[in-house]
């Protein structure tokens, strides 16, 4: 292995590394920011600007190539001052509105500010004025006078997505970002430029003027806006997500998540035609019932009906732990072999970045949790069938809407003897249900989904329902969090009376004769690893923040983004 | 004194002239020699760049790569918007087939087959007429394909021109690079330098128009010939342009190491109306400007200049009598840089526009003593931390003529100098282009 010297301290880099990259491999970050691990190098923010041994010219860390025995200096008074010049000349021309711009708090250039700057400023003179709330695309929105020129955007898209759709344009002082003539940004990747916008330059027009970044929480979890699973941060304040991020998995987005499962994946969490509590019907209304009442009169309906005669549609929407009990219920409480679920694909969605045209988290978890007919039974459209013919009078489902993806079903639901539907929202398919037990979202509960891959990740919540407790539950919490008072109005957030659907299917065979009884989703996957071969060994710790690939995947090639 | 690039024959121009004057001899020359002997002949002859850096022309050549994995490709750089400098065009003008010549040469010994001459975009009549001069070089089959019948050889070259833009930075040697091939004109992080990874990825070297027109007198007279020309160091003739408070501005090939003083007052005429003189800028507006009270016996090469605390840069010279307004002169090179900085990175985007910001300051009479130790600061900071040497193109004049005339702009920021009413950068106005005169 080779080595270098940096600051004093031997540290080992591979061939063709340059120093920022061997730096940050061992722990030490140069500051910068132009360079990104994934993107081309530009050299043109000048931040990283280190000192060589023998050189009398600083170098920039993230295109000088290490070399053996080379002696590199991050901290020295050369390199410092250097750095304290760059900064001083990004701020002269930077509006500093700081109060107002939506960055503050994730601010790399406010940051550095305080880290690399000398804290004052010495200029005097009038300031450049470029163009503000420029609508690139319909997502981004630009502020020409915060930009600092590092062109990260510029490269995303000409890079990872395929897709050139910004460009510097005029020059000197006056240089400023925009799109192609008569273009917009509207690649479906469009606000990952947000992110990596080391500044309030660029903002998702969804988000921005929500809300102060420090005042929300963040806990990661997984994107269900398709079977690619990217890692995902959950943002929230008052109980409500406000915005979804990427998070960073070399396996699987790598830093990148798409619009669509950025903008399209969390509405439905604050909406507000949340089902908020158990529901039966009663003279042709859905009324709001104690659980316990929902529970007793669903389980003495559901065995009114014989086993051949009542149908099971999972969701690969839900977790692993939802899909191994509704299997259970559906086999061993009810003895019923008439089982599957929906697959919602559109092959115009996928793409060779990261998406994919499985349009739900947990397409394989289904599948090998077994929501598939047992043998004799019906599969899905066996199922729909009956329902059609008037053979299959009872219907459970758990979290789809099977009437969005049966129409023709609108005639034949309303016949059946018995719908149970667990939902977290209302839809078309709960306006014919006998019983709505309100399933909790992907946000509001553990659990895990398994990608196209065959890569089992964890989601954790972030949400608080009245099943669950931020503190006690582990979640993250924001500032207002730690030390708000329930007087305050971010604190009287909605807290929507859901639970896990492995919870409420629980809950309901505790008056069968066989009852699935677990304390948490923990339990059941624990469960599950011992019963079903591809999870053997696993557990929520071997799992862990990024995933593993399941047994029989692992000699796949897998793809690395 | 005998003129290498710009001789006196007239009609030069023309390809009979330039036929008839030993012209296209000294390619027949070097296609019988091998490219390294070639490269060792310029580089023993001490021929060094005339594009700024006075880098050892041969020397830059050796870097090429001897494989030919990759075409290669020679760029002539034309591209002289250094304000200051103007001694290329009279070669497009009155000795193109040498440049011609010259760069035939030079890709034969580097191993190119395409070269890119790129000249400034407002040339337009230097364009108009070398691209004629290109014409009739082609027309003869000394240029092409045809180059193969002519001169019995298996080498073709071809040779393209490339107008640019309008923009000071594509004369960067990486900028120019990306200019031809249709990219903004940004200079590229170096290393790799062009000779690894230049027009479109390939090796290529770039010289300047010059440079390249040295080129065809060293083949055909040796390298020990022209080794002897001027100063050791820095051998052969340079074209310096002179320009400003000067009676006769204009071209003149001198040796390398002629006086400076010898050029304001025996080939430039001297200054109008016996003024003293201020300030001299050797070599284009982008260099250390000298104190007029301290050019006595400063020599007009690399090493001479160098050790008198300037460069020779593009051997631009620029004369400034004592009645010049200097804080306007400064604050104009400023805006020359702020306008034409690329942007690209933070210290000379944002610096340039400090420095003109400030220097604007100053000449409205708003300035004072920090101001002036704010522009050799802001100067300083400049300097070195950028991607190109447009960096210091910017900070250099700045900061030196700030330091070296610092009791000037301290009188000035002070009111203690009182401008001639008529005071404008061109003072001699009157004097050398009465407005009344024909
Ligand atoms: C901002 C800038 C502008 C330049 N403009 C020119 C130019 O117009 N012509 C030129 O020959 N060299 C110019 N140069 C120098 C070139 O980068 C390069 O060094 C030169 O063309 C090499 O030729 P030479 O080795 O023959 O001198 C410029 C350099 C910089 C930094
Ligand atoms: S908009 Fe942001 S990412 Fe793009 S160049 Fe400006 S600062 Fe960089
Ligand atoms: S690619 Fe799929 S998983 Fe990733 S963000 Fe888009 S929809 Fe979500
Ligand atoms: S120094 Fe100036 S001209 Fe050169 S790359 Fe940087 S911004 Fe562009």
């Amino acid at each position: 292995m080779s080595t270098f010297t940096l600051n004093d301290e031997e540290i080992e880099f591979k061939p063709g590394q340059t120093i920022i990259e061997a730096a940050k491999d061992n722990g030490t970050t140069i500051p910068h920011f132009c360079w990104h691990p994934k993107l081309s190098i530009s050299g043109n923010c000048r931040v990283c600007l280190v000192e060589l041994e023998n050189i009398p010219k600083l170098v920039i860390a993230c295109s000088t190539q290490a070399t053996e025995g080379m002696v590199v200096y991050s901290e020295s008074e050369k390199t410092l001052e250097a750095r304290n010049a760059v900064m001083e000349f990004l701020l002269i021309n930077h509006p500093l509105d700081c109060p107002i711009c939506d960055e503050a708090g994730e601010c790399k250039l406010q940051d550095y500010a305080y880290k690399h700057s000398i804290g004052e400023s010495r200029y005097v003179e009038e300031k450049t004025h470029k163009d503000k709330r420029v609508q690139l695309g319909p997502r981004v929105m630009f502020d020409g006078d915060r930009c600092i020129s590092c062109s990260l955007c510029i490269r995303f898209c000409d890079e990872i997505v395929g897709e050139p759709e910004l460009t510097f344009i005029k020059r000197g002082n006056g240089v400023t970002i925009s799109t192609f003539p008569g273009k917009q940004m509207e690649n479906k990747y469009s606000l990952n430029t947000v992110d990596i916008c080391p500044v309030g330059a660029l903002t998702n027009t969804d988000f921005r003027f929500k809300t102060r970044v420090w005042d929300l929480s963040s806990n990661p979890s997984i994107c269900t806006g398709c079977s690619r699973g990217c890692n995902i941060d959950v943002w929230v304040i008052n109980n409500e997500i406000k915005r979804l991020t990427p998070s960073f998995n070399k396996e699987v987005n790598s830093y990148w998540m798409c619009d669509d499962g950025r903008l399209n994946t969390f509405k439905h969490v604050n909406a507000k035609d949340r089902v908020d509590g158990a529901h039966l019907r009663k003279d042709g209304q859905l009324i709001k019932v104690s659980w316990d009442e929902a529970f007793a009169n669903a389980s003495s309906e559901l065995k009114n009906i014989t086993n051949k005669e009542i149908a099971f549609i999972g969701s690969a929407f839900s977790t692993c732990e939802d899909n191994y009990l509704f299997t259970k219920f559906a086999k061993d409480v009810i003895g019923c072999k008439n089982i599957d679920f929906i697959r919602h694909t559109n092959p115009d969605f996928g793409d060779e970045l990261l998406r994919q045209n499985d349009l739900t988290p947990n397409t394989m978890g289904a599948e090998l949790t077994g929501v598939s007919p047992k043998q004799g039974g019906l599969n899905l459209d066996g199922i729909v069938q009956g329902i059609k013919s008037g053979k299959i009078k009872g219907l459970f489902i758990m979290e789809d809407d099977l009437l969005e993806a049966y129409p023709e079903l609108e005639k034949s639901l309303p016949s059946l003897e018995l719908l149970i539907v667990l939902s977290s929202n209302f839809n078309k398919t709960t306006a014919f249900a006998d019983f709505v037990f309100p399933a909790a979202t992907f946000a509001e509960k553990n659990g895990t989904f398994i990608n196209f891959n065959g890569r089992v990740q964890r989601i954790k919540p972030a949400v608080e329902t009245t099943d669950l407790d931020r503190s006690l539950d582990g979640m993250a919490m924001s500032r207002l969090d730690k030390f708000g008072t329930s007087f305050d109005r971010w604190a009287i957030g909605n807290k929507h009376d859901a639970r896990a659907s492995w919870k409420i299917i629980s809950g309901l065979s505790v008056l069968f004769d066989k009852k699935l009884k677990y304390k948490m989703s923990e339990n059941v996957f624990d469960d599950m690893s011992k019963s079903i071969d591809a999870f053997k060994g696993l557990d929520y710790d071997i799992i862990g923040k990024k995933g593993v690939l399941l047994k029989d995947k692992l000699n796949e090639v897998t793809q690395t983004v | 004194m005998e003129k290498i690039v710009l001789p006196d024959i007239k009609d030069l121009h023309k390809i009979e002239v330039y036929k008839a004057n030993d012209g296209y001899t000294a390619i027949n020359k070097a296609l019988s020699q091998s490219p390294d002997d070639l490269i060792e002949q310029v580089k023993k002859s001490g021929l060094r760049g005339r594009g700024g850096a006075a880098f050892l022309a041969g020397l830059k050549w050796s870097f090429m790569p001897k494989t030919n994995d990759k075409p290669k490709y020679l760029c002539v750089n034309g591209d002289e918007s250094e304000p200051g400098s103007f001694k290329d065009r009279q070669i497009f003008e009155l000795n193109p087939h040498q440049l011609i010549e010259g760069t035939l040469i030079t890709c034969y010994a580097i191993g190119a087959k395409t070269a890119y001459v790129y000249i400034r975009g407002e040339y337009h009549k230097w364009i108009k007429l070398f691209q004629d001069a290109l014409d009739d070089a082609y027309e003869a089959g000394f240029v092409g394909e045809k180059m193969k019948e002519t001169f019995n050889t298996d080498f073709a070259c071809e040779i393209y021109i490339h107008k640019g833009a309008g923009a000071y930075i594509c004369g960067e040697e990486t900028s120019l690079m990306n200019s031809i091939e249709g990219q903004r004109g940004y200079p590229r992080v170096k290393p790799p330098f062009p000779a690894q990874n230049g027009l479109w990825g390939c090796p290529t070297t770039i010289n300047n128009v010059e440079t390249i027109a040295n080129v065809p007198k060293i083949i055909n007279k040796g390298w020990e010939w022209f080794s002897k020309i001027g100063e050791p160091k820095h051998p052969g003739t340079i074209l310096f342009g002179i320009s400003g408070h000067v009676n006769n501005p204009g071209v003149y090939e001198l040796p390398s190491g002629t006086l400076l003083t010898d050029i304001i007052y025996k080939y430039a005429g001297g200054i109008p109306g016996d003024k003293k003189i201020l300030c001299v800028i050797p070599g284009g507006s982008s260099m250390p400007p000298l104190r007029g009270d301290g050019i006595e016996g400063v020599k007009m090469d690399a090493e001479s200049l160098k050790a008198a605390g300037s460069s020779i840069g593009t051997g631009g010279i620029i004369v400034m009598d004592e009645d010049t307004d200097l804080v306007k002169v400064l604050a104009r090179i400023a805006k020359f840089y702020y306008h034409e900085s690329c942007g690209q990175c933070t210290p000379c985007r944002e610096g340039t526009s400090w420095l003109v910001r400030l220097l604007d300051r100053i000449g409205q009479g708003n300035g004072s003593s920090h101001d002036l130790d704010m522009l050799i600061d802001v100067a300083s900071n400049i300097e070195g931390n950028t991607i190109c040497a447009l960096g210091e193109a910017a900070a250099w004049p700045v900061r030196f003529m700030v330091s070296r005339f610092r009791d000037y702009f301290e009188k000035r920021v002070k009111k203690e100098i009182v401008l001639p009413v008529k005071n404008k950068v061109h003072s001699m106005r009157d004097t050398a282009f009465p407005l009344d005169s024909p």
